[in-house]
């Protein structure tokens, strides 16, 4: 029921997936295992795939809530356009990546979850979904005067702001009758 | 000062804090001592010489998973937190409060599974390498790996703890990834999926042990560990000239004996697993009934009010109701608080639902097919072909606790309110009996019509009080933090809500410190729903330094 976001959860599985991975390949290149040039591979690879993963992407519908400094992030991956909108590009090289760490013992874990987020995305992919960068909205808020908004800019008596049309033809009916009994704020 | 701001911390955050540090405290005794039973105890000796740190950090790791694992259901049984939760004989208010945090504590188990799950799997890996690179010749009995230098994938993926032990970690990682905010807030369904994997997790756990890895050494009197061997003399060992006799005293009386443990995770996790599987039971049967919808109301700003009716359903205000609408969808269950119990007068209760998001919008379609502005109330005989809806509950929440306090404080945001309907509702029926002297009540709401929802009910609430010479019992403020548009309520039977309208945010300090000028040396209760900047403030508020001695105590209402 409702249209699931499968990028949202590839995303979060993906940048989990470039952690474990990353973590793997140090383990495997710091004891010297045999097979630790893969090790060695998975390194850059997770940190290749944190980076690619970290902005989040905006929602179709709804709020997006932005990982902390991600604004850099999201600048940097927006700019390669194509390659990083498409979710089956993303799903492809998320595939690949994964491939040599299944050789090692320290980076299987890694490979697998990272399969895993890349077969999420293929999903998202033919949901027709996108990544979309979160980008900060222009401020149009009015300035934070406290709980007074849009102070008076007449003296009274102060019709209300549509009547201000009939105050020139209708002078005797300018007194101002208050509609709402409005407390003064403690 | 000082004194006062730590009298009100612990007031406020030291029961769920004492739980906390019980629960780490646990959790690091049993670490200590399965570490030291595999470290320093003779049957493991032989053990411990192959495979080294590694035996003792992944065993001691594996006893506080088994701990956690057990711990991380309790709190999900939610009718049984409900069923404590109601006997006031059984707890105390402190122990009621700490049930508020329930959801905090399966999270807390969830992330130690998570992480000890990390470092039972790099133990495990490094042990894995150790039992192919140090094949013993002396005991073959100890060894897992075939041959020397057996390649550790092999290892792993062809005996039963390993296969076990990657399926649990899959699927306790996709389990991880999910149960994020950022997914449950956005797709519910994916993390209610994935998360009810943890009965595939629970069985594939029981048989993890299954195969024997670890062996012990049975025959300790016979054969000491670190005992001569039959052609071993001690010459070769010490490098020093020993005598004949002591050789033979020294010699090892029979050669070692090993046995594989029992599992011992099914002792730890069967008792909560039996009691959440009994539980899920009977919420499905108790909500197997559907209900008969009685009356469906629509008010201002996309508020849909729904009374329905349902055999032996006993609610007590501010508990909440979990709806399932097989027409809309089979599988979404969707939480609302009740905003009219049963009573004994009146044996239906009601909902307030804001419609925001599919379900919610495809139900009232379903409610109200024709798109009609005014209220829409048939005589039950004449009832239109509603949606067979099943409920389940009523579950249990903080709200419930407003009436025993002497003072209590409700802050609601826009719909937030519905819980402290309910409350109100209960001061209209009869307000003696409970031990609340005093109820301060303060609605923030973004539009003037939002407060159209409830205004009779205030007003019938305040009106009864008036008469029954209680004017000081009920204290209403009402704020519209948006004013773009000036609007009106300009019904005269509405005169007592206009009269207490203040526009903009509430000050929330300076109605903190009213309230305890006004009740000085008092407990007073806070109750808040609504959206996260009001429940931060409040609380920090509630934890700083007050010079009238008045205690603050913080209840939060949440859902998600």
């Amino acid at each position: 029921m409702g249209k699931i976001e499968w990028a949202m959860w590839a995303n979060e599985q993906a940048l989990a997936s470039g952690l474990i991975y990353l973590t793997g390949g140090i383990v495997g290149v710091a004891g010297q295992f045999r097979g630790w040039q893969f090790a060695a591979f998975a390194v850059a690879a997770g940190v290749f795939v944190c980076l690619l993963e970290y902005p989040r992407s905006k929602r179709a519908k709804g709020t997006s809530v932005e990982r902390t400094g991600q604004y850099c992030f999201s600048v940097v991956v927006k700019s390669f356009g194509p390659l990083t909108r498409n979710y089956y590009v993303r799903a492809f090289i998320l595939a690949a990546l994964c491939v040599p760490g299944g050789f090692m013992l320290a980076t299987v874990l890694g490979c697998v979850c990272l399969g895993i987020s890349s077969i999420i995305y293929l999903v998202a992919a033919i949901r027709g979904e996108h990544w979309e960068p979160i980008l900060p909205r222009k401020e149009t808020k009015t300035k934070d005067t406290g709980s007074m908004i849009r102070p008076p800019q007449n003296p009274p008596p102060r019709p209300p702001p549509d009547m201000h049309r009939k105050r020139v033809e209708d002078l005797g009916g300018a007194a101002y009758d208050n509609a709402i009994d409005v407390t003064a704020d403690e | 000062m000082v004194v006062v701001s730590v009298r009100s911390w612990v007031a406020n955050e030291g029961g769920k804090h004492f739980v906390l540090m019980l629960w780490l405290g646990a959790n690091i005794w049993l670490f200590m001592k399965t570490f030291l039973l595999y470290s320093t105890g003779k049957q493991y000796h032989y053990l411990y010489k192959m495979l080294g740190l590694g035996l003792c950090i992944s065993r001691a790791s594996a006893s506080v998973l088994n701990l956690n694992c057990s711990l991380v259901l309790l709190p999900m049984c939610r009718s049984l937190l409900t069923f404590v939760r109601g006997t006031h004989t059984v707890s105390s208010r402190k122990t009621r409060r700490l049930l508020d945090k329930s959801k905090t504590f399966h999270v807390a188990c969830g992330v130690a599974i998570c992480i000890f799950s990390v470092v039972h799997v790099s133990a495990h890996l490094v042990n894995v390498v150790n039992f192919s690179m140090s094949y013993s010749d002396d005991f073959p009995a100890l060894n897992l790996a075939r041959y020397r230098g057996e390649d550790p994938k092999l290892i792993i993926l062809t005996t039963i703890p390993g296969v076990t032990g990657v399926l649990l970690v899959l699927i306790l990682f996709l389990m991880f990834t999910s149960s994020s905010y950022c997914v449950r807030v956005s797709n519910y369904e994916i993390f209610w999926y994935t998360h009810n994997l943890f009965i595939v997790f629970y069985i594939i756990l029981m048989v993890h042990m299954v195969g024997g890895a670890l062996k012990y050494q049975t025959n300790l009197e016979a054969h000491p560990p670190g005992c001569l061997r039959a052609n071993q003399s001690s010459t070769e060992q010490h490098g020093e000239e020993l005598g004949q006799n002591e050789d033979e005293e020294r010699r090892c009386r029979e050669e070692a004996h090993f046995q594989p443990h029992c599992p011992q995770t099914w002792l730890w996790v069967s008792g909560p697993l039996c009691l959440y599987c009994a539980e899920r039971l009977y919420r499905y049967i108790r909500s197997s009934n559907p209900v008969t919808i009685v009356t469906v109301i629509r008010h201002p700003c996309d508020v849909i009010e729904l009374r329905m009716l349902k055999k032996n359903f006993k609610a007590r205000p501010g508990q909440y109701i979990v709806l399932n609408c097989p027409g809309v969808s089979s599988f979404e269950n969707h939480p609302f608080t009740l905003t009219t119990c049963p009573t004994e007068i009146k044996a239906t209760f009601g909902v307030h639902l804001r419609v925001v998001g599919d379900w919610t919008e495809r139900f009232t379609q379903l409610l109200l097919p024709e798109s009609r502005l005014d209220m829409e109330i048939l005589p039950m005989v004449q009832q239109r072909r509603y949606p067979n809806l099943y409920v389940d509950g009523p579950f249990g929440s903080p709200s419930e606790e407003v009436f025993n306090y002497d003072v209590s404080l409700c802050v609601a945001g826009g719909i937030g309110v519905t819980p402290f309907a309910c409350v109100l509702h209960a001061l209209l029926d009869g307000w003696t009996g409970f031990r609340l002297q005093r109820l301060y009540f303060v609605w923030v709401c973004r539009e003037l019509q939002s407060f159209y929802w409830f205004a009779e009910l205030l007003c019938a609430v305040h009106h009864k009080l008036w008469q029954e010479n209680r004017p000081d019992y009920f204290n209403l403020k009402l704020y519209v933090s948006q004013p773009d548009s000036l609007q009106c309520m300009s019904e005269e039977r509405y005169r007592p809500l206009t009269s207490r309208l203040l526009v903009g945010r509430p000050k929330w300090k300076l109605l903190f410190d009213e309230i305890a000028k006004t009740n000085k040396h008092k407990k007073v209760g806070v109750f808040c729903c609504g959206p996260k900047g009001i429940s931060s403030t409040l609380h920090r508020l509630c934890n700083s330094a007050r010079s009238s001695g008045t205690t603050f105590e913080f209840n939060k209402e949440s859902f998600s």
